[in-house]
Order: C-alpha cells, then structure tokens, then sequence
C-alpha cells in the first residue's frame, strides 16, 4: 500500500469513478450531492447521474455551508394551543457531497471551531457527523480566487475522501474510516504507485502556480494590519460604492451569522421557529427592540465584515476566516467586497503589534447545557405593572429547579409564535425555583409578555452570559450607579449584596439612581428599604419632573450626584463602580467615577447589544471582536474602554 | 370578539386581492381567525365596523382621498396592500406629465368637464394622504407575506417586512446573478420578501416592492460598464416601477440615501 503524507491513496480510472458515483446514488441511505452546471455557473445539487457531475468546475455559486446551515431551516415545530408542546426539528437524512474544494472543506472546519465548540449547535453536529465529503483538487482555477495565497488551495485534512486528477485517472487520498469502507464497498480501484504519489504532488503544486489573483500580504499579518488600520479612510471610501445588497455575505462559506424568526400557520395553531441566514452587512443586523440600530453607518458595517474575517476571528480561534474562495467578488456588483484588494491596498500601510485589542477573553467558559436552542417550559407566577412601560414578572421555570443565574446574567425569554428576547434577570442569586424579570414593552416579545397573565407558559434559555464577579467585589466599597431602566439589572446584584448573608462580605455601598422622571422610577419602594440597610446609603435623583408630579427629591441628571459623595469615606483603590444604563450614560458617569479616583479595573459595566443565539453563533452582539452575549454583558471597563465599538 | 378585516379597492387592477381569493382553503382558515366583513371581490355583505382596513390601489381624484380619510377614521390599522397602495405603482408611470395632458390624452374630447369621476390629480400611494400602520408591498403581493401579516396582526404582534434587498433572497436560492447574463436587475437596491421569485425565474426585478436605498451615481455607472450594460436598460428598468427614483423627465436622480426608510 502507498501512502501520501501517511494517507492511504488509491487509483481509480474515470469510468470507474462514474461507476463508483453511481452506486452511491443507487444506495438509498444517503442523498447523493454533487458539483453540476446551472446555466453558465456551477452549484452543489442532487445528482441523479455520475454524467452530471462536472469535476472540472472553477467555483460553486453557493459553497457546501447551504447542506450544514441551510439558507431556511426549521429549528423547532410547535403548537400554539397547547402550550409547550415542542417538538425538536428533524435533520435530514444522511448525505455524500461529491467535488467539495480543498478552500470549502477548510471553511467547514472553521465553522466546526464556531459551532462545535463548547456550546454546540446540535443541527450543525447532527449534519456534519451524517455527511461524507468526497473533494477534489482544483482542475480549473475560479478568476475571482487567490486561495493559494491563503493556503487553502490544497488541504490535509477534513475530508472522507479526496479525488486528483491524474489526466487519464484520478487518485483517491482516504481521509477516514468511512471514506474508505464506502470506496471498498463501491469502487473498483488499484493501489497508487510511488510515480502516481509524486504526479499527485506535481499536480498540487502546479494548482498553485495557476492563481492570478495574489495577496501582497501574508494571510498570518491580516490581524496585525487591520490591528493599525481601523481608522484608516479607505473603508468609509470603498463603502460609498456599496448597495448594501448583502451579495457578499450569503454567498461567503466563512459568514454563518444568522436570524432566527417564528413563523405561524394562517389557523393560528401551528408553528415553527425558521433560522436563516443573517448578514452583517445589513443595517437591521444590529437592530435591538427599542429600535436602536448599532452599525448603522455603511462604512462601519462594511468595516466590519473584514476585521471579523480578518482580526476578530482569527484572535478568537486562530484562523484567518477567509479562505479565498473568490465568491464575494463574483457576487459584489461594483467589485468593492474581495478581501484580497482590500487587504492589498493597506499592504503598505503599518501592521501593529496589539492584534487582539479588539478582543477579550471569556472569562469563565459555559459548560455544555443540552441543547441550545430550544428553551426551557417555564410558568409566570405573578405579573405587576410597575409604570406605564415596565412590567414586573415572577417566572418559575417548570422542572422547580432554581435557575441558577448570577446577578447581571441574562435569560432568553421565548414566546412561541412571536419569538425571544433577551431579558436581564432582576432578581438575586437564589434557591428558590422562581426569578423575576422586568421588562420595557418595546418589541413584539416584550408587547406580547404585557399581555400575558399568571399560568401562562414560557420558553427561557440561560442563564446566558457573564455575570458580576461577586467574589471579587468583596472587603470592598460598592458604588452602584443605575440609570433608567439599568436598575433591572442592578437590582440582582442589590438584592445579592444587601442579603442578610452577603451584606457583611461587602463595606459600606451607596446606590445612585437616576430616572428621567417620577413616574418612571422603578422599586421605589425596594429603594426605601435598601436606605434602611446599616452603611446602605441611596440616592435618586429625575431628569425633570413634569406638572402634577408629587416630588420631593433631587432634580437633575445621575451626574449631579457624584460631587455629594464624601471622597474622604472612600479609598478610591478599594471601591467597586458598577455602571448601568442607557449608552449615553456611559461616558458621563464613567469620566465622574474617574474624577473620584476610581481606577478602570475597578469599574465594570453592563451593556445592551442584540442578543440573539446568546451562545457566541449568530453574530450579532457583538462588540468589535468581543461577543456580548459571551464575555458580556459584564464587563470590566478596563477590558473593553479601548474598543471602538463599545461606547459610541 | 374575532378582528373584522374589511378589503377595499381604488385605482388598481384588484390582483392582489384576487391573491388573496386564491388562497382557496386557506380562506377558510383565515375566517376562522378573523371575521372578513367586507370583501367584494368575494362576498356581498358589507359592514362599515371593522378593525382593519386593507386597501389597495392608487388614489388619484379628490373623491378617493375624501373615501380613504372615511376608511381611516373608521379603522384602528390600516394596511396598504400591494404597490399601488404602497408607492403608487404602476400608477405613478403617468405622473411624468402634467395631468391634463394625460386626461386629455386618454379622453380625448369627451364631455367630462364637472364629472368628479374624471376630476384626476397626480397619482398618489396611500400613505401620501393618510398614515399607513402597515404595508404589504409587491405586483402582485405575495400570498405568504400577507398570511404574515395577517396571522401577526391577529396574534397582536407587529408583521415583520424585510429591510434588505432581493439579493438576499435571490442568493439564497442561488441563482446565477442575472447581472451576469447582461439584464439590468433592480434587486440589490429593492425591498425583499417576495423570495425572489423575478430573477428565480430568469427575470431581472423590476423592485415593484419599493427602492430600499438609492445607489450611489458613480456606482451605477461602474456597474453598467463593468456589466457592459446600457444607461437606457437602466432607464427601462425603472420607469415601471420606479419613476421616483429614475424620472424620465429630470434624469438621473439617483442619490445615496444614509438611512432605509
């Protein structure tokens, strides 16, 4: 037996290849798919017969992800009467996908890294594990493409079985156990000799040499060169020409962001919750209920879709998440979307040494927990309305289980037929089998939850994200700021400080709380008690009061309450500021915090983004290179005060 | 109560209702959910107590608006249904001359003089004269998005319209990019949610659904020469649908807008 790079190789002749092909199709158990024409382009379909397959193709219009996250896919299927009535959407049946390029099985082991790791999609494992993947080099070279440039013309790894065209034969390289029994099992083939092994050596390298589109840049310096380049005016210049059509995006084997949305049936009985493909260069990709959008300038998306290609992901997971494929240039109109120009223009401009600046670690990895997508059964035990917008809900998830959140996580709250929203969790740590949550009405989950009574079902995903180290807070002063509805939250972690069993790990605590007007002020009464507490001291404060409002406390903004604050009783490098609010409100409080002296690795934040998955998936949380819904919404200040993103 | 839904038309062809008669069955469903109180493409029965307006057509006489404003006050959510109703469609094509001469052209010398029937003005979409809550876009409309609508609007919750371009749609069915085989497709600059289903079937978009963003000029003229496409296929291409964004009379009024709308 021959072996190339210690892999099993094989010869097999093109009619015995067509035989081979036709006995897949033939065996009923799998779906048999493969490279054929569509008019004049090339696309993965259904082969009915070896004849179509077309080895020789340059590129496919859509890469092999449409088999593993499909364009449209159902992730659950429920009834709208009965309530909680789920049933987890089928995955399809087991399926051969012949004439995949060595830059498409690469793509798909990048996604693996995304989507199998410790959170994992189980759609995606479902598919990839039921899925055999036969390659072949590339014959014919795509115009658009400089995999070469990125090493991605040629793989090791990441198939069953890999096909090279030898001119009048084609060697099969076996990549795995299944690869090798089906090629047993089908095909009738000869061991490759030592003259084939080295022709399939010159055949690779050859590939190589036939790629007219080059990188000036090395694939391992993007990250140093978009680190020194964010500002630099050639995306805001090259996004003026762009249609925002989203092209580039869809057809992207490395782009596998995502929207999830439920559809109903027009009786209004059934439904089902359908994932599809998202793009960040869309503007509603970053829209969040309350209508805030937070990319909404094209030259900041268009910037985005590179740094995540280029800086974001390869921090995160070290690879450059572009494999060269060449498709977003065939697909971008006015030809502004190919990574290779663009890199190429900056590649006389400086690299910088700081390349993960746009990135944090997660502090505490989530362990696995089930499935991640479909929630909980959860029931509403009480309902309150606490203004003209908040609404006051206890929830008791249904197994009576506590949920086991730490203050500053959040939950996905589901409703089946409308969708979810991410919801911070307003109550402390506790054993009890309910948690309460407040929420704005705002979107349609929010709308919908203000209809809804106690006994009324629920879906809840989480906790999800990261929460406040309280350990870390201890033998400390708190300084607790809490603006508008940033006091839900907060409230979790007042509750757990305050806690008879908590208050004494903490020194004195002040809470500071600023609400536009009276009647939007939320726990008021909670407040009272909070005051009450030995070295608890409160302060709120409204923006304004407006005619009729019965109000004896402080007017003006948050901001107006820090001078109040004895310096002299904090030991500013002993003293934890936690900030919470609108995003305006950031950068105001922060600068006063920093007036008192606090240190930035003192100070920690929460922030609002559009949590979606809430599992580090569907992309559209984050913050530069940082996911929201992972390393946030706490975050230290320190960690995150130099993203561009953070506090625009 | 179930919601009362009542469909009402002015200047159009009355196709998108007609999709929605062709609903067949599911029409059976769709009264399960909501009482139809008045619908003439289908029943006889009229009532003037209704929760939702669904109006489709372009007004173009004093006497419609007077009409519509009556709907409006009558209603709590008034959807627009199908381009007509939601930019004026194919109405709009005759507002690129001075309305007399197409009254004069059409009726010619006929006796029309102090007949509010005829009495026409430019074509107007119906958010033009009274606040529209919701839109159903597309000639025609697509069944599926009105079933969206419909079923969302029953359930309390706001229907969900796309805000990308048919490009999304269309790549997702992967197509070959109709730019490639030299048509002139307003896809990439047109709303989204009827699947696609122009350029699915080998024709370029026309964007009956409505212009998402206007391209930069210099972008355009990119694409046409790296498409080797004429400014007149543009120009074709447009004036269906699209006066407002290419009108024949002032040129090119392609300018990038910074926000969708």
């Amino acid at each position: 037996m021959t072996q190339s790079h210690s892999k099993i190789v094989k010869i097999i002749t093109k009619k015995d290849l067509d035989t081979f092909v036709n006995n897949l199709i033939k065996n009923e158990k799998h779906n048999v798919v493969g490279v054929k024409t569509k008019g004049i382009k090339f696309v993965f379909g259904p082969l009915e017969n070896a004849s179509e397959l077309r080895l020789d193709y340059d590129v496919t219009i859509l890469p092999p992800k449409k088999y593993f996250l499909p364009p449209y896919e159902t992730l659950m299927d429920f009834s709208l009467n009965k309530p909680f009535n789920v049933k987890e959407s089928d995955v399809a049946k087991p399926r051969i996908i012949i004439g995949v390029h060595p830059y498409d099985i690469i793509a798909l082991e990048q996604t693996d890294k995304v989507y199998l790791d410790s959170q994992k999609d189980d759609f995606y494992k479902k598919r990839r594990d039921n899925t055999i993947i036969i390659g072949v080099d590339i014959q014919k070279v795509s115009e658009n493409s400089f995999a070469a440039s990125m090493k991605t013309h040629v793989t090791e790894s990441g198939f069953d079985l890999m096909l090279t065209y030898l001119g009048d034969k084609y060697a099969v390289t076996i990549g795995s156990e299944k690869g090798k029994k089906l090629l047993e099992k089908y095909a009738k083939m000869i061991s490759a000799t030592e003259v084939d092994i080295k022709k399939i050596e010159e055949v690779r390298k050859n590939i190589a040499l036939q790629f007219k589109k080059k990188l000036k840049v090395d694939k391992e310096e993007w990250s140093s060169v978009l680190a020194a380049n964010y500002d630099h005016p050639i995306w805001e210049k090259r996004s003026q020409k762009c249609m925002e059509c989203g092209s580039c995006t869809m057809v992207c084997p490395t782009c596998f962001c995502y929207d999830v949305k439920d559809e109903v049936s027009i009786d209004l009985k059934e439904g089902s919750r359908i994932r599809t493909w998202d793009g960040c260069l869309l503007r509603d990709f970053t829209l969040i209920g309350s209508g805030e959008v937070f990319r909404d300038d094209i030259g900041k998306r268009y910037r985005h879709r590179f740094y995540r290609k280029g800086n974001y992901l390869p921090e995160r997971y070290g690879f450059v998440a572009c494999v060269g494929c060449g498709r977003c240039g065939i697909a971008c109109l006015p030809d502004i979307a190919d990574p290779c120009d663009v890199i190429n223009d900056l590649s006389h401009f400086e690299r910088s040494e700081n390349t993960g600046k746009f990135f944090i670690k997660q502090k505490t990895e989530v362990a696995e927990k089930g499935t991640i997508h479909i929630p909980q059964s959860a029931t509403i035990k009480r309902t309150e309305r606490l203004t003209e917008m908040e609404m006051f809900f206890e929830i008791e998830l249904d197994d009576k289980k506590p949920l086991g959140h730490i203050p500053g996580q959040f939950v996905e709250v589901s409703i089946f037929g409308v969708g979810e929203a991410p919801i911070s969790v307003s109550s402390g740590p506790s054993s009890s089998s309910s948690f309460e949550i407040v929420v704005r009405r705002v979107g349609n989950v929010t709308s919908r939850l203000f209809r809804m009574k106690p006994g009324d079902k629920l879906g809840i995903r989480g906790p999800l994200g990261n929460g406040f180290d309280v350990k870390s807070f201890e033998k400390k002063h708190l300084l607790l700021s809490a603006g508008g509805i940033g006091i839900i939250p907060m409230r979790s972690l007042i509750q757990y400080v305050v806690d008879d069993e908590n208050r004494k790990k903490y020194k004195d605590i002040t809470i500071l709380y600023g609400a536009k007007q009276p009647s939007e002020a939320l726990f008021i009464e909670e407040f009272e008690d909070w005051c009450k507490i030995d070295d608890v001291k409160c302060e709120l404060t409204v923006d304004q009061c407006v005619e009729g409002d019965c109000w004896t406390g402080c007017t003006g903004l948050i901001t107006t309450l820090y001078p109040k604050i004895k310096l002299d009783r904090y030991d500013s490098e002993n003293t934890v500021a936690i900030v919470i609010g609108p995003p305006i409100m950031y950068r105001y409080v922060i600068k006063c915090l920093e007036t008192l002296g606090i240190p930035a690795k003192n100070i920690f934040v929460s922030l609002e983004r559009r949590m979606k998955c809430g599992v580090g998936k569907c992309g559209h949380c984050q913050i530069n290179g940082v996911y929201v819904c992972k390393e946030g919404p706490v975050f230290n200040y320190n960690d995150i005060k130099d993203l561009p993103e953070a506090f625009e | 109560m179930k919601t009362r839904v009542a469909f009402f038309d002015f200047s159009s062809c009355e196709g998108c209702q007609l999709q929605i008669a062709n609903l067949e069955e599911e029409i059976l469903d769709l009264i399960e959910i909501v009482d139809v109180v008045s619908f003439r493409e289908v029943m006889k029965e009229h009532s003037n107590e209704y929760d939702i307006a669904v109006i489709e057509g372009s007004i173009m006489r004093p006497m419609d608006e007077h009409r519509l404003r009556k709907i409006r006050s009558r209603c709590k959510i008034l959807v627009a249904l199908g381009a007509c109703a939601t930019t004026g469609g194919i109405n709009k094509i005759r507002n690129q001359w001075p309305v007399e001469n197409v009254i004069k052209e059409v009726y010619k010398d006929a006796d029309i003089k102090d007949n509010e029937f005829f009495n026409a003005f430019q074509t107007k979409a119906v958010n033009e004269v009274i606040p529209v809550d919701y839109y159903i876009h597309g000639c025609p409309i697509n069944r599926d998005e009105f079933k969206h609508v419909i079923t969302s609007l029953a359930l309390g919750k706001k229907p969900v319209i796309p805000t990308y371009p048919v490009c999304v749609e269309c790549k997702k069915n992967e197509n070959v990019c109709l730019f490639e085989l030299g048509k002139y497709c307003l896809g990439p600059i047109t709303r989204a949610g009827c699947n696609a289903i122009c350029p699915t079937n080998g024709s370029p978009c026309d964007g009956c659904r409505g212009i998402l963003s206007k391209p930069d000029v210099e972008c355009v003229m990119e694409i046409l020469q790296r498409y080797d496409l004429t400014y007149e296929e543009l120009k074709s291409r447009c004036t269906l649908y699209n006066t407002n964004v290419f009108n024949p009379k002032d040129g090119m009024t392609l300018v990038r807008r910074s926000k969708n709308d």
